[in-house]
C-alpha cells in the first residue's frame, strides 16, 4: 500500500500548498508568454481587481460551510448598487455607500428568512430571489444605468492609503475580520457545527435558524462591500449588467479554494488564492488576445475540475481515517 | 390540513388557472375567444416541453441549470446546418448537439459524483462560451422561409407547438409512469442507495435523465429558432427560472421521487396566462420576471408547507 501513502501525502500537500502553487505557476507562465503581463503596474492592478471577487467570496465561504448556496448575489449587487448610487445627490457619498451595503445586507437577511422559514433547499429559494432582485433593479431604474456623481465614492477604486491601493486594504480588512470571526468566536464554531451536522448542532443547543439567517445576512453584507468597490471602478451601476454572472465567479472561487460543498469545512485563504488565480488567468488570456468567449469555457472548466479534484482529495484522505 | 394539501396537490393548479381565467375574462373581452386561448397555450408550450424534462430531473433528485445554454447551442448548430444539410437533418443536428450536452452533464454527475447544481452551472457557462465561439458572438439569420412553418404554422386551426406539447406529454407520460425507466428514476430520487442495492443501474438512469432534459431543451430551441428565423447563441435568458417554476408549481416534489407531469403542463399554461395579462396592461418585460419570481416563491412556500405537514403526520404515525 505504498502507493496509497504517497497519494495521501500528495492530497495533504495539495490541500495546503496547491493553490499558492497554481497561482505561482500561472504568474510564471503568463510572465514568460506576455510582456505587458509582467509589468508591475499590471500585476498590482490585477491584485486590486481580485478584490472584487474575493470580498464577495468571504460571505459565500460561510454560506457553503453552513451547507447552503446563495445564487442571488449578482442581482443583489445590482439592486443595492442602483438604489445606493441613485441616492448620492441626496445623502452624499459616504451615506450612499453605507446605504448600498445596508440594502445588500437586508437582501441577504430576506434570503435567510426565506431559507429558514420555507425549509426548501437554499439554491432554489435564492434562484427565485435572483430574478426578483434583478426585476426590481430594472423597474426602479427603468433599465437605465445610474452614474455615480461623487468624488469620494469614485476615489475608492483608484485611491490608496499609505501607498497601499484602497481595494487591497479593504480586502485585507474584510479577510482579517472574517478569519477572526471564523476561528475565534462562538458564531464561527456554530457555523462549522451546523454545516457538519444540522441535527447534531440542533441537539447540542445551537439555534440553527439563527445561524443560517446570520450567514445569509453576512453574504449580503460582503456583497454590498464588493458592490461599492466595483461601482467605484466602473463609475456607474447598470441594472442589467452589474453582477451578471457574479454568483458563478464567486462560487467557482470558493469551491476552487477548497471549501467543501458538503459543508462544515471552509477555507478563506483558499478562496483568496483562488480569486487571484481566476483574475490572473482571465487577465493573462485577455492580454494574449484570446477570444473573450474562451474565458467562459475556461472558468466553467476550472469549476468542474476544481470540484472533481476536491472530491478525489477527500476520498483519499477519507480512506486514511477508515 | 393534510387532506387539504393532498387535494391541493391534485387540483391546486386548476384553481390557479380558474382564478386567472376569471380575472382575464373580466379584464378583456378578447380572452374568451378560441384564438386567444390557443395562442396562450402555444406560448406556454416551450416551458411545458422543457418542463417535462425538468420534471424527470427533479424526480431523480437532481437539477439542470444548463437548459438555456443547451438551447443556445442547438439554435446555433441548427442555423449553421440548414443551408448545408437541409431542414430535417439540421433539426436532427441541433437536437443531437443539445442532447450531447445532457449526456456530458449526466456523465459528470454520475461518474465523477459532482453535485448536479455545480455541474450544470459550470456546463451552462462552458456551453454558452462554445455557442458564442461558434458564431463569434453574432446571430445567424436563416434564409429558408419554409423553416418558419414548424413554429408558426397551424394544422386544423391549432398552432403546431400545441401538437408538439401534447405529443411529448404522451411520450413522457409513458416514460415516467409506465416504463421501468420511469420507476427507476423515481427510485433513485427517493433513495439512491436503496435503488443501487436493489439492482438499479443508477449511473445509467442519471445519464438518461440529463440526456432527456437536454433533448427537450433542443426541441424547444428548434421551435423558437423557427419562429424567429435566427440562430441565437444566447437565447432565452431567464428561461430556466420559468421551467423550474412550472415544474415546482405543478406539484413535482423537490425532495425527489414524485413526478407530476400533468401539473407541469398546466402550470406552464398558467404562466403563459400571467404573461398575457401583463401584456394587456402594457407592463414591461421586467414585470414578467418579477411575476415569475414571485410565483416561484409562492410555489416554494406551498411545497415547504406540504413537506412540514407530511413530516408531522409521519411523526404522529398518520398514514398519508
Amino acid at each position: 500500500m505504498k502507493n496509497s501513502r504517497a497519494l495521501v501525502w500528495g492530497a495533504n500537500r495539495w490541500e495546503r500548498y496547491g493553490l499558492p502553487f497554481l497561482v505561482a505557476v500561472i504568474l510564471l507562465v503568463f510572465s514568460l508568454l506576455s510582456v505587458p503581463f509582467r509589468s508591475t503596474y499590471n500585476l498590482a492592478s490585477n491584485l486590486s481587481f481580485a478584490s472584487l471577487v474575493s470580498i464577495g467570496s468571504i460571505g459565500m465561504v460561510f454560506c457553503i460551510m453552513s451547507g447552503d448556496f446563495d445564487i442571488s448575489i449578482g442581482s443583489m449587487s445590482a439592486l443595492a448598487g442602483v438604489l445606493g448610487a441613485s441616492m448620492v445627490t441626496r445623502i452624499g457619498g459616504p451615506g450612499s455607500i453605507l446605504l448600498t451595503i445596508a440594502i445588500a445586507t437586508l437582501c441577504g437577511f430576506v434570503n435567510g428568512v426565506f431559507v429558514t422559514k420555507l425549509r426548501i433547499p437554499a439554491f432554489i429559494t435564492t434562484l427565485g430571489m435572483q430574478f426578483v432582485y434583478r426585476a426590481l433593479a430594472y423597474i426602479y431604474t427603468t433599465n437605465t444605468p445610474v452614474y455615480i456623481k461623487d468624488e469620494f465614492w469614485l476615489s475608492i477604486g483608484s485611491g490608496s492609503v499609505l501607498g497601499i491601493p484602497s481595494p487591497i486594504l479593504i480586502m485585507g480588512l474584510c479577510f482579517g475580520v472574517a478569519v477572526y470571526v471564523l476561528r475565534k468566536t462562538p458564531f464561527g464554531r456554530h457555523v462549522v457545527a451546523v454545516g457538519t451536522s444540522k441535527n447534531a448542532a440542533m441537539l447540542s443547543g445551537i439555534n440553527v435558524d439563527f445561524v443560517k439567517t446570520a450567514v445569509f445576512t453576512l453574504v449580503g453584507f460582503f456583497v454590498g462591500i464588493a458592490t461599492v468597490v466595483t461601482a467605484s471602478y466602473l463609475g456607474s451601476v447598470n441594472p442589467g449588467m452589474t453582477g451578471q454572472g457574479y454568483e458563478f465567479q464567486v462560487i467557482t472561487v470558493v469551491v476552487l479554494g477548497g471549501t467543501a460543498l458538503t459543508g462544515g469545512n471552509g477555507n478563506l485563504f483558499g478562496a483568496f488564492f483562488a480569486a487571484l488565480f481566476i483574475t490572473y488567468l482571465q487577465n493573462g488570456l485577455g492580454l494574449m488576445q484570446v477570444n473573450s468567449y474562451w474565458q467562459y469555457v475556461a472558468t466553467g472548466l476550472v469549476l468542474i475540475l476544481a470540484i472533481s479534484i476536491n472530491r478525489l482529495k477527500s476520498t483519499i484522505l477519507g480512506q486514511r481515517e477508515a | 390540513m393534510i387532506r387539504f394539501l393532498k387535494l391541493y396537490e391534485r387540483f391546486g393548479i386548476f384553481i390557479f388557472i380558474f382564478i386567472g381565467a376569471v380575472f382575464l375574462s373580466f379584464a378583456t373581452p378578447n380572452f374568451l375567444k378560441l384564438d386567444t386561448i390557443l395562442n396562450i397555450i402555444a406560448q406556454g408550450s416551450y416551458a411545458a416541453l422543457v418542463g417535462y424534462g425538468m420534471t424527470l430531473a427533479i424526480t431523480s433528485g437532481g437539477f439542470d441549470l444548463s437548459v438555456e445554454s443547451s438551447m443556445g447551442l442547438a439554435s446555433v448548430v441548427l442555423a449553421i446546418l440548414i443551408p448545408v444539410a437541409g431542414i430535417p437533418l439540421a433539426i436532427l443536428g441541433g437536437v443531437v448537439a443539445a442532447t450531447c450536452v445532457g449526456v456530458l452533464n449526466g456523465l459528470i454527475i454520475a461518474k465523477l459524483k459532482v453535485n448536479p447544481l455545480i455541474t450544470t452551472l459550470g456546463m451552462a457557462t462552458i456551453i454558452k462560451g462554445v455557442a458564442l465561439l461558434i458564431t463569434s458572438g453574432k446571430m445567424i439569420v436563416i434564409k429558408q422561409r419554409e423553416f418558419l412553418a414548424i413554429g408558426t404554422g397551424k394544422i386544423l386551426g391549432i398552432p403546431n407547438p400545441i401538437y408538439i406539447m401534447v405529443a411529448f406529454f404522451v411520450i413522457f407520460y409513458f416514460v415516467v409512469y409506465r416504463s421501468s425507466f420511469g420507476r427507476h428514476v423515481a427510485a433513485v430520487g427517493s433513495n439512491e442507495s436503496a435503488a443501487r442495492i436493489s439492482g438499479v443501474n443508477v449511473d445509467a438512469v442519471k445519464i438518461g435523465v440529463y440526456a432527456l432534459v437536454a433533448l427537450t431543451a433542443g426541441l424547444a430551441s428548434v421551435m423558437r429558432t423557427s419562429q424567429a428565423l435566427i440562430g441565437m447563441p444566447s437565447m432565452a435568458s431567464g428561461f430556466v427560472l420559468v421551467v423550474l417554476t412550472v415544474t415546482i408549481l405543478g406539484g413535482t416534489s423537490l425532495t425527489g421521487g414524485r413526478a407530476n407531469l400533468w401539473g407541469t403542463m398546466l402550470a406552464s399554461i398558467f404562466i403563459a396566462m400571467i404573461y398575457y395579462g401583463l401584456n394587456l396592461i402594457n407592463l414591461q418585460i421586467f414585470y414578467q420576471m418579477l411575476a415569475v419570481g414571485i410565483v416561484l416563491m409562492l410555489a416554494l412556500f406551498i411545497e415547504g408547507l406540504r413537506l412540514r405537514f407530511l413530516k408531522a403526520a409521519k411523526a404522529k404515525g398518520i398514514k398519508v
